[in-house]
C-alpha cells in the first residue's frame, strides 16, 4: 500500500439530475449515490482502474462528473480530488484547462463522437492549439506523429480524411490519438470497445496497453464486460444501482469476490472455459446461496430433422454510376440441417450476413436462391395461404427489445393478435386465456396483460416477444441477437428460460449472435460466418477445441478471458 | 382493436393519449389556451346555426358608427341654408299643381313609414355601410376558422394516405408519388394557389379545395419519412412474421405510432390556412362578396383607416389574433404533452 | 460531379412534363373558354368562333398540348390577353422590381436570424426561450396584412418617414427610398419564426456527442458554439434558405400590391383577376423550371457544406 497521494480521489460523490417541478417540489433522479451513501474510490499513478457495472449502475455518470461533462441539470456533491485539488469547487476556466490536457476522454461511439464536418486533422490539432499554443502547421506535424503512434496507416492522407471515411476501429484510434495529444496523466475510457467487433476490440485493447506503458498513463476504464476488465485492469470497482458494491485488486475480485452481486456477475456469464453448465447462475441464485448447476446434457443425435436449408443465398442490388446496378452478396451458399430440440448457433461479426440469413429464413427478405425445407415442402416457393400456414412453424425473436413490441398495443393485444390472424382458439376469451398462460410460462405476472411495453425492462420485453412466438406453437425459433442488448445478469435469465422451453416443448433454435461464449453455451452445432460465407461448421465443442480455420481461431482468441493468473 | 378480456380486477394501464392528457392538465397556459379555443368553437357553432350574428348584413347603424365606448360621432358640419321667415313669392296663380296641394297633404298623412332609427353607436362600431362590426367579426370567425380547419382536414387526409402508400411500399408506387410530389412542389405555393383561383373562381368551397390541394405536400413528406422509418422497425417485422396483412401493418400497427406527428402538423396547417384564407379574401380571390370573413373585413378596413375609422381593423385583428394565439399555444402544449422522449416509448 | 448534374437534369424532365401537364389540364378542362374571355362581353357568337379557330381550340387535345409544349420551348407565348404586351417581355420588365425588394428581405432575415438564434442558444435561459416563443407566436398570429396596413398608415401616412407607395426606374433610388418600408415590415414579421427555427437547429446540434468531445478537449463554450455547432447547423440552414429561395421570385405579391411595386407577383395577381391565362401559364411553368434548377444548385452546395454527402 503506497503512501503517496493518489492521482484522482473520488470521495463520497453523489450526482442527481433535476427533472423539473411537479406541485412545487423539484423532482430529482439519483444517478450516482443512493440516499446518504456516495461513491468513493482512488486512481493512483500508472494504474488502470476499471469501473464495472450493468446499465443504470451510474458508472458512466461517475466518470463524466470528474471533469463535468454532464448535462446542465446535473447536481454534484462530495469531493473529486485531482492531485489534491477539489474539482467540484473548480471554476470553469480551471476545468477547461484540465480537460484534454491532464485528463482526457475516449467515448463509446466514435462515429458520433467525432465532428462529421471537420477533417481528422482539423480535429486532432484542436487540443494542441488550445492547450500547447502550437501553430497549426506544427500541430499538424505532431498530429501525424500521433496517428502513427496509434497505428493508422498512411497518416498523411488520413489527416485530410473525414470521420465517415474511416472504419469504426480507425475512428476509435483517432479518438485515442486526440486524447493523448497533450500527454495527459489520466485517460477516461467510457466503454471504448463496446461498439466494435470483437477482433477490433482486441486490437484497441492491445493499443491502449501499449500506450499506457509507454506514456505512464493512468486509465479509468468503464465497461460492463467483466471478462474484458479482468484482462486489463489493476483495480476493479464494481457498481450497482449507483453505489459501489465491491472494490479491490483484480486478482482478489476474480479469485475471492466478497459481495454477492460480484459473485453473481462473475458466474452468470457464459465462458469459453472447460465447463459448460446446464443453467447459468443468476443473481438471485447467488444471493440465495445456491450452488452451480450441473453440466449440460448431451442431445439425442438422431432427433428428426425439422428444417433443412440448401444453398441459401441473398443479394441486394445497389445503384452505381449513371444508370448501373451493383450486386452485393449478403449471404452466399448456406447449408445446414436442424434437428428437433437442437440449437444451431450462427456466429459472426458485423457484416457477416448472419442476420440477413435469419430474416431470409422467414422470408422477411426474399431469398435470391436456395431451398428451405419443412417436412419436404420448400418454404421459399410457397404462396399466400400455404405460406401463411407455414408462418406458424417458424418464428423469430429480434435483437432490440425496445423496438420489437408495438408501443401502442397492450401486451394482451400483442399476444392475442397472432392467434386471431391464424384462427387459434375458438373465441376471444380462449385466446386471452392462452395468452395469460404463456405469460406465466415465460415468467411474467398475469397483470402484464393490460400494460404497455414501456412499463417493462429489456429482459421482460424479450420474454414477451418469446411468448408472442409461442402463441403459434412453432417448431423452430430464430433468435436474432436476442440477448445481445441485455445486461449480463438479465441475459443469463433469458438464456435459462430458452433452455427450459427447449427441454419442455422440443423447440429447435437458430441462435444468431456475435458473442461466441453465449453461442457456445446454448448451441449444439455452430456455423461461423464471414462476409456472407460459412467459414466453418461443426459441433460446438469441436469448434472450440479444434478450430480448423484461421478466422475461427482468430475469433476465439479475441474473446476476453477475464483475469488469468500470471503464475505459469 | 381488441378490448381487454372479461376477467375482473385487471386494470389496463393508461395509453398514450391518457398519459398525454394527464400531462396536459398540468400545463396551466395550455389549459387556458384550450379553454379559449373551445369558447371560440362554441361561438362558431352558435353563429353557424344562426343563434348569433345572423343579421350581420343589416345596416343597423349610421355609416362608420363609432364603438359605444367612444360615443357618437360629432354631427357633420352642415352648410345650412338659411330659411326665409314666411312665404316668399306667391306663385299659386301660375302654378298648375296648386289646387292639388291640399289633397296631396291629406293623402300623404296616410302614408305608412317605418321609422328605422339608425344607431349612433354600435358595440364595436360600424363599417362603411353601417353594418355591426361585432356581428361581422363573429360571422367572420365562423367562416375563416371553418375554411382553415376544413382545408387542413382535407390536406391531412390526402397527405397521410399518399405518404403512407409511398413510405410503406416504395418501388413503383413510391416513384409515382414522388413524381407527383415533385410536380406540386416545383411550383411555388402562392403561384399554384393563384393558378387554381384563376381557374376555379371564388367561393368558400373553392378556397377549401384550393388550399387542400396545395397544402398536402409538407405532410406527405413527413408521413412518408415516418413510414419508411417504421416499416423496418422490429415490431413491424414481427407483425409480418406472425402473418399480419399489409393493410393491418400499415394502419393498425404503424399509423397509431405516427398519429402524433400528423396531429402536430395538422394544427400548424390550421393556423397557416386561416392566414392564407384571410389574404385570399382580401385580394378578392377567396370568400365571395356576399359573405364575410376576417379577410374581407381587413379589405374594408384599409380604406377606412385613412379616414380615421379604425374599429373594423381592430375588431378583425383582435378576434383573429386571440384565436390564433390561443390555438398555437394549446397546440404547443399538446405537442409537449405528447413528446415521446418523455414517455420513453420511442 | 458532371455525371451527377447530367443525371439530375435528366430526372427533371418527367417533373417538368408533369408541371406542363398540370397547367395544361387545369386551364383546358377547368378554366373558362379562352375564346369567350378574349372576345369580351360584347362579342357576337361568330366573333367568338373566329377567335376559337384562330387559337386552334377546335383541334384535338393532344395537338393543343403539342402547341403548348412548343410555346414553352420557344418562349413564345404570344401576347397577354389583357395588355397586349408580349408575355416574354413580362419577365424582363417585372422581375427586376421583385428581386430588388425580395433579395434584401431574404438576406436581412437570414443575416439577422443566425446571430440572434446563436445568442439565444448560447444563453439557453428559460426566460429568453419563453420570451422568444411568445414573441413568435404573437407575431405569427397577426396577419401580415395588418402589419402592412398599419405600417403604411403609421410610417408612411402619419409620420411621413417613408413614401407610402411608389417606384422609380433607378435601382439605387428604389433601394434607398422605396424598399425600406416594405423591408422593415417583412423582416419584422418573418424574422422571429426564423430565429425560432434556427435556434432549434442549434439546440439539436448541442445535444450531439461530438459537442461533448469538443468540451472534453478543453474548448470553451464560445468555440464549441461558433465553430463546431454553427458549422454543422449550416446544413439545415442551407436547406431552409434553399427552400425559401424560389419564393422570392413571385415575391410577396402583397407587398407589391400595397406599395404599387411593378413586380412579377403583382403582375400574376392582376392576371388572375383578368383571367389572363397566357401570363399565368407562362409564369407558372418558367418558375417551376427555375425552382428545380435552384434545388439542383442547393444540392450541389451541400457537397461543400457536408462532407458526408456523396453525389451519386
Amino acid at each position: 500500500m503506497t503512501t503517496t497521494t493518489p492521482l484522482l480521489s473520488i470521495q463520497d460523490l453523489k450526482v442527481a439530475f433535476r427533472m423539473g417541478q411537479r406541485g412545487g417540489i423539484v423532482q430529482r433522479a439519483e444517478a450516482v449515490g443512493r440516499g446518504a451513501v456516495g461513491v468513493s474510490f482512488d486512481v493512483a499513478e500508472n494504474q488502470t482502474v476499471a469501473l464495472v457495472g450493468e446499465s443504470g449502475s451510474g458508472k458512466s455518470v461517475t466518470a463524466m462528473s470528474i471533469v463535468n461533462l454532464l448535462p446542465d441539470n446535473a447536481e454534484r456533491s462530495g469531493k473529486v480530488l485531482w492531485r489534491g485539488n477539489d474539482l467540484l469547487q473548480a471554476d470553469r476556466a480551471h476545468l477547461r484547462a484540465l480537460r484534454g490536457r491532464e485528463i482526457a476522454c475516449v467515448f463509446q461511439d466514435p462515429m458520433s463522437s467525432l465532428n462529421p464536418v471537420f477533417s481528422v486533422g482539423q480535429q486532432l490539432i484542436e487540443p494542441l492549439v488550445t492547450h500547447l499554443g502550437l501553430k497549426p502547421k506544427a500541430a499538424l506535424a505532431r498530429a501525424e506523429q500521433l496517428l502513427v503512434e496509434v497505428g493508422i496507416p498512411e497518416p498523411g492522407r488520413r489527416l485530410k480524411a473525414y470521420p465517415h471515411e474511416l472504419s469504426g476501429g480507425q475512428q476509435q484510434r483517432v479518438m485515442i490519438a486526440m486524447a493523448l495529444a497533450c500527454e495527459p496523466k489520466l485517460l477516461i475510457a467510457d466503454e471504448p470497445t463496446t461498439a466494435l467487433d470483437v477482433t477490433i476490440q482486441r486490437q484497441i485493447i492491445e493499443l491502449l496497453a501499449k500506450l499506457k506503458a509507454k506514456h505512464g498513463l493512468s486509465v479509468l476504464f468503464i465497461s460492463h464486460d467483466l471478462a474484458l476488465v479482468g484482462e486489463i485492469a489493476d483495480q476493479v470497482v464494481v457498481m450497482r444501482q449507483g453505489t459501489v458494491r465491491e472494490q479491490g485488486p483484480v486478482a482478489q475480485i476474480f479469485n475471492d469476490p466478497q459481495d454477492a452481486y460480484t459473485r453473481a456477475l462473475l458466474a452468470c456469464r457464459p465462458s469459453l472455459g472447460e465447463h459448460n453448465p446446464a443453467r447459468l447462475m443468476v443473481i438471485d441464485d447467488h444471493i440465495a446461496g445456491r450452488g452451480a448447476q450441473g453440466t449440460a446434457k448431451a442431445k439425442n443425435p438422431d432427433s428428426p430433422v425439422v428444417l433443412e436449408v440448401k444453398a441459401l443465398a441473398k443479394s441486394f442490388w445497389l445503384k452505381e454510376g449513371l444508370f448501373g446496378k451493383r450486386e452485393f452478396k449478403a449471404v452466399r451458399d448456406v447449408n445446414f440441417r436442424l434437428r428437433r430440440g437442437h440449437t444451431l448457433g450462427v456466429v459472426g461479426e458485423s457484416g457477416s450476413g448472419k442476420t440477413t440469413m435469419g430474416l431470409t429464413l422467414l422470408r422477411l427478405h426474399e431469398p435470391t436462391q436456395g431451398e428451405v425445407r419443412f417436412d419436404g415442402k420448400d418454404l421459399l416457393t410457397l404462396r399466400d395461404a400455404e405460406r401463411q400456414v407455414m408462418r406458424r412453424r417458424i418464428q423469430i425473436v429480434f435483437q432490440n427489445p425496445y423496438a420489437s413490441l408495438n408501443p401502442r398495443f397492450t401486451i394482451g393485444q400483442t399476444l392475442v393478435e397472432p392467434m386471431t390472424i391464424h384462427g387459434i382458439g375458438g373465441d376471444l376469451a380462449e385466446r386471452e386465456q392462452r395468452a395469460r398462460e404463456l405469460l406465466g410460462k415465460v415468467g411474467l405476472d398475469d397483470r402484464a396483460f393490460g400494460k404497455y411495453p414501456h412499463e417493462f425492462s429489456g429482459g421482460q420485453r424479450q420474454r414477451i416477444a418469446i411468448a408472442r412466438c409461442l402463441t403459434l406453437n412453432p417448431e423452430v425459433l430464430v433468435l436474432d441477437e436476442a440477448v445481445s442488448a441485455l445486461d449480463v445478469s438479465v441475459q443469463a435469465q433469458v438464456l435459462n428460460l430458452l433452455r427450459d422451453l427447449q427441454d419442455e416443448l422440443g423447440l429447435a433454435y437458430i441462435f444468431i449472435s456475435h458473442d461466441l461464449a453465449v453461442v457456445r453455451f446454448i448451441s449444439d452445432e455452430v456455423l461461423v460466418m464471414k462476409d456472407g460465407e460459412v467459414v466453418e461448421q461443426a459441433g460446438a465443442e469441436t469448434i472450440l477445441r479444434a478450430p480448423q480455420q484461421d478466422y475461427t481461431r482468430k475469433l476465439i482468441g479475441a474473446v476476453p478471458r477475464g483475469w488469468q493468473s500470471s503464475v505459469a | 382493436m381488441n378490448t381487454v378480456g372479461t376477467a375482473p380486477a385487471l386494470e389496463r394501464s393508461e395509453g398514450v393519449w391518457h398519459a398525454a392528457w394527464r400531462r396536459f392538465k398540468g400545463d396551466r397556459l395550455g389549459m387556458v389556451s384550450m379553454a379559449i379555443v373551445l369558447a371560440f368553437l362554441l361561438l362558431i357553432a352558435a353563429a353557424a346555426v344562426g343563434l348569433v350574428a345572423r343579421h350581420w348584413q343589416q345596416e343597423v347603424g349610421v355609416p362608420n358608427a363609432p364603438p359605444t365606448l367612444l360615443g357618437p360621432a360629432p354631427p357633420e358640419a352642415t352648410g345650412a341654408i338659411e330659411q326665409p321667415k314666411g312665404p316668399n313669392v306667391d306663385i299659386s296663380d301660375i302654378d298648375p299643381l296648386a289646387p292639388k296641394y291640399k289633397e296631396w297633404a291629406e293623402r300623404a298623412k296616410q302614408y305608412q313609414t317605418a321609422d328605422t332609427v339608425k344607431a349612433e353607436t354600435l358595440p364595436l362600431g360600424g363599417d362603411r355601410l353601417g353594418r355591426d362590426v361585432l356581428s361581422k367579426a363573429i360571422k367572420g370567425t365562423q367562416i375563416s376558422v371553418f375554411v382553415g380547419v376544413l382545408a387542413a382536414v382535407m390536406a391531412t387526409l390526402i397527405g397521410t394516405v399518399l405518404g403512407a402508400l409511398a413510405g410503406f411500399f416504395g418501388g413503383k408506387v413510391g416513384d409515382f408519388l414522388e413524381w407527383l410530389y415533385n410536380v406540386f412542389t416545383a411550383i411555388p405555393d402562392i403561384l399554384l394557389i393563384f393558378a387554381f383561383a384563376a381557374v376555379f373562381g371564388r367561393g368558400i368551397g373553392t378556397v377549401v379545395v384550393i388550399l387542400g390541394l396545395v397544402g398536402w405536400t409538407s405532410l406527405y413528406r413527413q408521413v412518408r419519412a415516418e413510414f419508411i422509418k417504421h416499416r423496418t422497425r422490429e415490431y413491424v417485422r414481427a407483425a409480418e412474421a406472425i402473418g399480419a396483412s399489409t393493410s393491418s401493418r400499415m394502419f393498425r400497427h404503424i399509423l397509431p405510432n405516427v398519429s402524433h406527428v400528423i396531429l402536430v402538423r395538422m394544427s400548424l396547417m390550421v393556423v397557416g390556412f386561416i392566414k392564407s384564407e384571410v389574404i385570399l379574401s382580401y385580394l378578392g380571390l377567396g370568400v365571395p362578396v356576399d359573405q364575410v370573413s376576417w379577410g374581407t373585413m381587413l379589405a374594408d378596413a384599409q380604406g377606412e383607416l385613412i379616414l380615421g375609422y379604425w374599429w373594423q381593423l381592430a375588431a378583425a385583428t383582435a378576434f383573429m389574433a386571440t384565436f390564433l394565439i390561443a390555438f398555437s399555444l394549446a397546440a404547443d402544449a399538446w405537442r409537449d404533452a405528447l413528446d415521446p422522449k418523455l414517455r420513453g416509448i420511442e | 460531379m458532371a455525371a451527377y448534374v447530367i443525371r439530375r437534369l435528366w430526372q427533371m424532365v418527367p417533373t417538368l412534363f408533369g408541371v406542363v401537364l398540370l397547367v395544361f389540364v387545369l386551364f383546358k378542362f377547368f378554366g373558362g373558354d379562352p375564346a369567350e374571355i378574349l372576345g369580351g362581353l360584347n362579342a357576337t357568337p361568330q366573333q367568338v368562333d373566329a377567335i376559337r379557330e384562330q387559337l386552334g381550340l377546335n383541334k384535338p387535345w393532344w395537338v393543343q398540348l403539342g402547341i403548348f409544349l412548343k410555346q414553352i420551348a420557344t418562349f413564345d407565348w404570344g401576347k397577354s390577353w389583357a395588355t397586349q404586351e408580349a408575355v416574354s417581355n413580362l419577365f424582363a420588365t417585372r422581375l427586376p422590381a421583385t428581386l430588388t425588394v425580395m433579395t434584401p428581405i431574404l438576406l436581412l432575415d437570414t443575416l439577422l436570424a443566425i446571430p440572434v438564434a446563436l445568442g439565444v442558444a448560447y444563453v439557453r435561459g428559460s426566460l429568453t426561450d419563453r420570451a422568444l416563443t411568445i414573441v413568435t407566436t404573437v407575431a405569427l398570429s397577426i396577419s401580415f396584412l395588418v402589419y402592412v396596413i398599419i405600417g403604411q398608415y403609421v410610417f408612411g401616412f402619419q409620420l411621413g418617414w417613408f413614401p407610402v407607395q411608389g417606384w422609380s426606374d433607378s435601382t439605387w433610388t428604389n433601394l434607398v427610398t422605396y424598399v425600406p418600408l416594405p423591408l422593415l415590415l417583412a423582416v419584422a414579421v418573418g424574422v422571429s419564426p426564423q430565429i425560432r427555427l434556427y435556434r432549434s437547429f442549434f439546440l439539436d446540434e448541442l445535444g450531439q456527442d461530438y459537442v461533448r468531445t469538443a468540451r472534453a478537449k478543453g474548448l470553451g463554450e464560445g468555440p464549441v458554439l461558433f465553430k463546431h455547432v454553427l458549422r454543422n447547423a449550416m446544413i439545415p440552414i442551407l436547406t431552409n434558405v434553399g427552400l425559401a429561395l424560389p419564393g422570392i421570385f413571385v415575391g410577396s405579391f402583397l407587398i407589391e400590391v400595397f406599395f404599387s411595386i411593378p413586380g412579377l407577383g403583382r403582375e400574376v395577381l392582376l392576371a388572375v383577376n383578368r383571367s389572363d391565362y397566357p401570363v399565368i401559364q407562362a409564369v407558372t411553368v418558367y418558375l417551376a423550371m427555375l425552382t428545380m434548377l435552384i434545388n439542383l444548385a442547393t444540392d450541389l452546395l451541400y457537397k461543400a457544406v457536408d462532407p458526408r454527402v456523396i453525389l451519386k
